[in-house]
């Protein structure tokens, strides 16, 4: 009963502003977040699809530590951290509890713990990177790849509308809870106070769908009146915005120094294919 | 022609109205959800997946590709980006099969009026949706274990946890956060929201101006082929012999059985081809009839 009562209150809205807030406006002074976001974005490449297709023990564990150590160089908070571990640990665990179930014994938790390896060096590797990078300089970066363009708006417009936009929700739930009852009694687990709150959360978004509504149009006349979509199109407005992007020495250092790691484990991997279990 | 048929078209502005909308309402929806406490009862999860409702809502209400595909952006964005949980190449996968599951059931309605027709798109949107999702899954354990033949029980559990997965999302959230929000969102937002964005209400039966090959029929199809395959490819891994059945002359004459299949699946084929051909014809007649 206690955890509902917690999990609860965790959901005052205040209080998930102020951590969204807080998540969405860090920026990074680390080593990572001082790179060029094109060579973060090409590197992370790389650790997001290579993982799936090897299944040499002694590469991914030598991943694994590179994964280790950039994490901890670009100053991940622990809350996600730990999200990460319980979501990996749940997850092979109830696979493992059930093929104990269908026949198969101890011997299919190595092949697991390999998934688990694997997973783990793709997550790392996005959390280290998304997490260093500040979102003008990733949507910057991926434009500069060929992401198109109305993707990075939507991103320096998400961070600038989201503040408003809770404002506003907060606004209406308050006013709806203003006019309506709350129940009177809990109810079993807490069910009724759940249903009630779920119930207006839902209602809320029928004004606030018609309110967003009349922001977008404003939103979208504002930018037009200032020739947005032209500017969208023209190549030499984007050549313009992304001058300021450049392969530092240290950008170099770092996907050299990688691509150096990345051979080395690969050789030592294919000598010595069960260093691991 | 008196009776012209009116397509539904929209300027560049009325679209990027629509996109930014949805974008910042479902946005902001997922960050709730994301951190909503979920009930887990076992290896079954009692959760509020997603508000469906917001994409499904705009999608039946405006042009369905931008309210779906500005949907899957705010998820990114502000679900996983702003929160700084963002999955990279995972959430490729996340965004095609959202946007398509919500594009489907945004073209399935032609009616926003008709609450049955509603109801039916919001319901298979989520299974679509789901579905694509859990056989991503699948096949994510399937090709990150190497032995996967050796170890006993890994696929059948695999395919249970994703199957009751995707029963308690269509079943749970399917129904308590897209069914029931959307019948009452759709028919009361219909006529009000779109004046604010300046633009004529959708009327019924009109028709779209683009992505016209990519029906909700062909979708849908394509879909149930899939689970077809995907189920025969289960049967027979696992050895079950359910759909397995042999001819008492089959074996001693392998080679004309082949062939006899081959001609069976070529007949078939070409008998689909030529309808559709057929159908295109009268459909390209009926628009050259419109447009003179």
């Amino acid at each position: 009963m206690d955890a509902v009562k917690r999990a609860l209150d965790r959901i005052s809205v205040e209080q998930i502003k102020l951590e969204l807030l807080g998540t969405a406006y860090n920026s990074s002074s680390t080593f990572l977040g001082k790179l060029d976001p094109r060579t973060l974005l090409v590197w992370y490449l790389f650790f997001a699809i290579v993982p799936w297709f090897v299944y040499n023990r002694t590469i991914l564990l030598g991943m694994f530590i590179l994964m280790v150590i950039t994490t901890v160089l670009s100053r991940v908070s622990p809350y996600i951290l730990f999200i990460l571990c319980f979501g990996l640990i749940s997850q092979i665990g109830w696979l493992f509890l059930l093929s104990l179930f269908f026949g198969g014994g101890i011997e299919s938790l190595l092949p697991m713990l390999t998934l688990t390896l694997k997973l783990s060096v793709i997550s790392l590797a996005s959390i280290t990177v998304f997490s260093s990078l500040d979102p003008e300089r990733l949507s910057d970066g991926l434009s500069s790849l060929g992401v198109p363009d109305m993707f990075a708006f939507s991103l320096s417009y998400g961070y600038r509308i989201l503040p408003t936009l809770l404002e506003e929700f907060h606004q209406i739930l308050l006013s709806f809870r203003l006019r309506g009852q709350r129940p009177l009694k809990h109810g079993w687990l807490y069910c009724r106070t759940a249903v009630y709150y779920l119930r207006i959360v839902v209602l809320v978004f029928y004004p606030l769908m018609l309110n967003t509504a009349k922001r977008s149009r404003t939103t979208i006349e504002a930018l037009e009146t200032r020739g947005f979509s032209y500017a969208l199109n023209n190549p030499k407005v984007k050549k313009l915005k992304l001058s300021y992007l450049l392969m530092k020495w240290s950008d170099w250092l770092f996907l050299s120094g990688s691509c150096l790691y990345i051979t080395l484990l690969f050789w030592l991997g294919y000598l010595h294919p069960n260093l691991l279990y | 022609m008196s009776t012209l048929k009116m397509r539904y078209t929209l300027t560049q502005s009325q679209k990027m109205m629509i996109f930014v909308l949805s974008m910042s309402l479902y946005g902001l929806s997922n960050m709730f959800t994301e951190l909503i406490p979920s009930i887990q009862l076992g290896p079954v999860e009692l959760s509020v997946e997603y508000f469906a409702f917001i994409p499904l809502t705009l999608c039946m209400l405006f042009h369905p590709l931008y309210a779906a595909v500005g949907a899957a952006v705010g998820e990114i964005i502000f679900g996983e980006l702003m929160l700084g949980q963002f999955g990279g190449l995972g959430e490729l996968e996340k965004f095609i099969t959202f946007s398509l599951a919500m594009y489907t059931a945004g073209r399935m309605v032609s009616d926003p009026k008709n609450r049955r027709q509603v109801g039916v798109a919001a319901m298979i949107g989520v299974a679509i949706h789901q579905f694509l999702s859990s056989v991503v899954d699948i096949v994510k354990v399937w090709v990150g274990v190497e032995e996967l033949e050796a170890v006993k029980g890994l696929a059948e559990s695999i395919v249970v946890i994703e199957g009751v997965g995707f029963l308690n999302d269509v079943l749970f959230s399917g129904i308590l956060f897209a069914l029931l929000p959307t019948l009452y969102l759709v028919p009361r937002l219909y006529g009000k929201i779109e004046p604010l964005l300046g633009m004529k209400p959708r009327e019924r039966n009109m028709k779209y101006a683009s992505g016209t090959w990519l029906s909700p029929k062909l979708v849908i199809g394509g879909i149930l082929l899939a689970a077809v395959a995907l189920g025969a490819e289960l049967v027979s891994e696992s050895g079950w012999s359910i759909g397995e059945f042999e001819l008492p002359w089959a074996e001693s004459n392998e080679e004309s059985m082949i062939w006899l299949s081959m001609l069976v699946a070529a007949v078939v084929a070409a008998v689909v081809i030529i309808s559709l051909l057929r159908r295109a014809k009268r459909k390209g007649q009926q628009a050259g009839q419109l447009d003179a």
